[in-house]
């Protein structure tokens, strides 16, 4: 039985990077396409904690006809100091893609766009976790050259494990300063 | 709605906030004080927020991304707990006084007994035991004695005098108290908070303030009352009844077992006892009838948490059962532990209790930890100095001067045996932390025992630095003169000296350095493209002590034939001593020499699968095999001796391009006979031998699954060899390569390929 075979891929989605302009068009779509997966919803302060601080590693794949959301990237970027020494260091907070979509490369764009403009913006490191039973998503990242550094016991609220995953930048120099503040240098 | 006795009309009331004490009455600060000038500034910051877009979001940096998720939507029905979705009822009720038939209180304990396991494996009591409205009842408000301690409190008696219901509060008393000590054992050991275990109990006391004896008494009062009805009951019911609070009885003794901690006997009884009386819980359980309506989750808005509403969690009963008998399976075997002879039999039993599958249970494990370290004492009767002077003496020091206890009588200062004692305790103060946490760290959850490792690893590479250092020290003192030692790695023969603590130093380091390698594999860290080169680095590391117990046993071999040199030497004590040495070096030679020979086979192997395109690596467009080296050896990083290999060594481990395919097998077939001649010599061990003693079953269990690890390697090996010789090209060898996950593999460290055939 052809259940979804109705709806084919459009020849382009649009990939958006989101804009607090955005809010009001998108905000609840981005919720409510995330919060499927979740057995317990994040509050809107959550999603303004990301969104509001790290638009521009925002990326939503939207439907050409419509406009409507297909799937959306949300990440976050900063110094991690709690090793030394402190490295610049990327999360993926969340991915979904809508699933009539899912199978069809959308969340791997989505990840590429993201971890792109991570390295523009100068990240050495990229991390995330992922569900142990989640095994289409730890593909997904290990093929773009994601590796598991971790495994975390019960992380989950339904008692899953999780695998902390890790994509290295740039090589970790011992010596270099702890200043990463380019503007504060020159 | 049940009244539960309280009558106290005030929903405030029955949150158990500040339970015990009445809350201190706080006033609002006085503004009107001199020192401060209040300003209201409503309308200045009405005007401010105006410029703001909706969703902006204002904070300081101390603001954290856990701030934002423990923020709630109020009026969000799966945020707030007091916001009801429309049409349900705010807060169930449930009449706790009504009548029950027998197979309506089975039904109930069985229940309970599910959502007790489920908060042992990690459930908080708000998902499980706490949905009750029985122990609602009998936890709030807590009862101040054994007599208030009922399901009705408002001066009816009549409902608790039933039969059926006393059976179920007796139940319930017994099942609280044993929790209370539960949570109370886990929160004095270590134990991860929501990752192993939730141990809040809402402000709620789980019957701290009565005393055992009396729940003791309401039960054997309740098991006597339902003897009496036999005859008047069916059989069945009545037994399957007994049988519950029985349970509950033994279960009372279970958890008070570590009182009986020098008498191990003693201690074993209560599992013993459950293990026996378990079967008649299960038989009887097929005449239980749920009353689902006895719990709720609505329940959850009287506990005094801000946490969202959550559903109870469904524990099917063969599970929660099958948790159950292996509590009590686990907590019979883990009594062994207290039979102590030497610290080598006691870190193997502790490292095969913990590789059990599925682990123990965090209470069992956390029991364990009591065990070993309550009250500074090791097992409850050794000195942290006598289990390390055992271990130094079976490792590297047999019979040694440096251990002589004599030594610490000696006040002058100039004689060596001074100098002896005090450099000895100075070690021991720093070694014994390291070497605790090595316990320590065994009674945690797998994924914990990794990643403490590799924070310990640091601690153990900081020991041998002192360690070095005091071995320097007193090898000028004694005078110690060098020996000729012929490394294999060096191949010529060095002055060299005994160094017996940085010696005992530096095998435990290249322990845990192959323990982290191999949680790896059995935490399935590493994808399959990985393995060839971390069988390569287990291979390196397992050779370096290899070599290092070679060190080890010379100088040992050196101190044997000194001590018989001696002119009418006789002495049984030393002989046994350096026997023993002997003896654990053999183990070890082996142990390594298994280690080593697995991984270069299994490394080979996957060198040729990776090469043949039969075990394939992700394109990973963002990624470098350097930066991905780098992150895989961040835990060794750190580490100054065994090296660790350059990125470009390991390429060529792990490549081996100038090696041609019928080379890399012939290799990896000579490797893997040499494992499984190892496994063999292991496997006829005794447990003395073995140092095994007390867990010799588990661990001869995982030398054999070494063994049938190796057969599965000649196996693959032959297949792909086979396939290769009768295909015309490399290209297209009609086989498939599945690599198992760690559960099927026969031992979780050795991922052995398995080669199938395609049509």
């Amino acid at each position: 039985m052809a259940v979804s075979s109705g709806k084919q891929l459009p020849a382009d989605l649009e990939y958006v990077q989101y804009e607090h302009r955005l809010e009001g068009q998108y905000l609840p779509a981005i919720r409510s396409l995330i919060s499927k997966d979740l057995s317990e919803p994040y509050s809107i302060y959550v999603y303004r904690y990301f969104l509001y601080q790290w638009s521009h590693l925002c990326f939503m794949a939207l439907d050409p006809e419509d406009d409507s959301l297909i799937g959306v990237i949300i990440c976050k970027l900063e110094v991690h100091s709690s090793h030394s020494p402190p490295t610049r260091r990327g999360y993926i907070a969340m991915l979904a893609v809508a699933s009539h979509f899912r199978g069809r490369g959308v969340a791997t764009a989505l990840v590429k766009k993201a971890i792109e403009a991570m390295v523009n913006r100068n990240a050495d490191e990229i991390v995330l976790e992922t569900e142990e039973t989640n095994t289409p998503a730890m593909k997904l990242y290990e093929q773009l050259g994601f590796i598991r550094s971790k495994k975390l016991h019960r992380y989950y609220l339904n008692g899953n494990s999780a695998y902390r995953l890790v994509l290295l930048l740039k090589a970790v120099d011992p010596d270099r300063s702890p200043i990463y503040d380019e503007s504060q240098i020159t | 709605m049940a009244d539960f006795g309280v009558g106290v009309p005030d929903e405030i009331a029955r949150l158990s906030l500040g339970q015990g004490s009445a809350p201190p009455e706080t006033l609002p600060p006085n503004i009107k004080s001199d020192g401060i000038v209040a300003v209201d500034i409503t309308a200045k910051f009405s005007e401010a927020v105006k410029t703001l877009e909706p969703g902006a979001i204002v904070k300081d940096g101390f603001f954290t991304l856990f701030d934002s998720v423990a923020a709630l939507e109020i009026m969000d029905p799966k945020m707030d707990s007091g916001c009801s979705r429309p049409g349900a009822e705010v807060e169930e009720t449930y009449d706790v006084s009504r009548s029950l038939l027998p197979e309506e209180v089975l039904g109930i304990i069985d229940q309970l007994l599910c959502h007790e396991m489920s908060w042992h494996l990690g459930y908080p009591l708000s998902q499980t035991l706490f949905t009750s409205f029985y122990v609602e009842a009998l936890s709030m408000p807590e009862p101040r004695s054994i007599e208030e301690a009922t399901f009705v409190r408002n001066g009816n008696h009549n409902p608790n005098e039933q039969l059926m219901l006393q059976a179920l509060r007796a139940y319930c008393l017994g099942m609280l108290k044993s929790c209370g000590y539960v949570n109370e054992r886990i929160k004095s050991e270590h134990f991860y908070e929501e990752e192993d275990f939730v141990t809040t109990t809402y402000n709620r006391t789980l019957l701290a303030s009565l005393p055992t004896s009396a729940i003791r008494d309401v039960l054997i009062e309740a098991i006597a009352a339902l003897r009496s009805q036999r005859g008047s009951m069916p059989d069945n019911l009545v037994e399957a009844l007994l049988a519950r609070l029985e349970l509950r009885r033994i279960f009372l003794d279970a958890v008070e077992c570590p009182k009986n901690m020098k008498e191990p006997n003693l201690a074993k009884k209560p599992w013993r006892e459950g293990l026996e009386l378990l079967p008649d819980l299960s038989k009887t359980h097929s005449l239980a009838v749920r009353v689902n309506e006895a719990f709720s989750a609505t329940l959850q808005r009287r506990l005094a948490s801000t946490m969202p509403p959550r559903p109870i969690v469904q524990l099917e009963f063969d599970v929660a059962f099958g948790h159950l008998k292996g509590l009590f399976a686990d907590g019979l075997e883990l009594i062994d532990v207290l039979n102590y002879t030497d610290s080598q039999s006691l870190l193997t039993f502790v490292t095969c209790f913990q590789a059990k599958k599925p682990q123990p249970i965090v209470y069992v494990r956390t029991l364990l930890q009591t065990f070993l370290f309550d009250a500074m004492e090791v097992l409850g009767s050794m000195s942290i100095r006598q289990l390390l002077d055992d271990d130094f003496s079976i490792l590297t020091m047999p019979a040694h001067q440096y251990l002589d206890r004599a030594n610490d009588e000696i006040e002058v200062v100039h004689d060596p045996r001074y100098a002896m004692a005090q450099q000895m305790e100075l070690f021991r103060t720093r070694a014994a932390q390291p070497f605790l946490d090595i316990l320590r760290t065994a009674c945690q959850n797998r994924c914990r025992v990794r990643r403490t490792l590799c924070h310990l690893l640091r601690d153990w590479e900081s020991l041998q630095m002192d360690a070095e250092e005091i071995d320097q020290i007193l090898q000028v003192k004694i005078e110690e003169r060098p020996t000729m030692y012929r490394s294999a790695m060096s191949g010529s023969g060095v002055e060299s000296y005994s160094l017996p603590l940085s010696s005992w130093t530096y095998l435990y380091k290249l322990r845990q350095m192959e323990q982290i390698i191999q949680l790896g594999f059995e935490l399935e860290i590493y994808q399959t493209d990985e393995l060839a080169g971390m069988y390569w680095y287990l291979n390196y590391i397992s050779k370096s002590r290899l070599h290092h117990t070679e060190r080890i046993k010379s100088f040992l071999m050196k101190r044997v034939e000194e001590t018989h040199g001696r002119p009418g030497y006789s002495n049984p004590t030393i002989d046994a001593q350096l026997q023993r040495s002997l003896m654990y070096a053999r183990l070890s030679l082996l142990d390594a020499a298994v280690t080593w020979e697995l991984s270069d086979s299994l490394s080979c192997l996957y060198t040729v699968l990776n090469r043949l395109k039969l075990v394939k690596a992700p394109p990973r467009p963002y990624s470098t095999d350097e930066l991905r080296y780098e992150i895989r050896m961040r835990p060794f990083a750190p580490i100054g001796l065994p090296v660790l290999p350059t990125f470009e060594e390991f390429t060529a481990g792990t490549l081996q391009p100038d090696t041609e395919i019928d080379e890399l097998f012939e290799y990896a077939e000579r490797a893997v006979e040499g494992a499984k001649r190892g496994f063999e010599a292991l496997s006829k061990m005794t447990a003395e031998e073995s140092f095994s003693v007390g867990s010799h079953a588990r661990w001869s269990s995982s030398v054999k699954n070494g063994l049938k690890s190796c057969i599965a390697t000649k196996l693959a090996i032959s297949a792909v060899q086979k396939v290769i010789q009768t295909s015309p090209s490399l290209d297209n060898l009609k086989i498939k390569v599945d690599v198992p996950t760690p559960q099927k593999a026969y031992h979780e460290w050795w991922i052995v390929p398995k080669v199938l055939p395609v049509a």
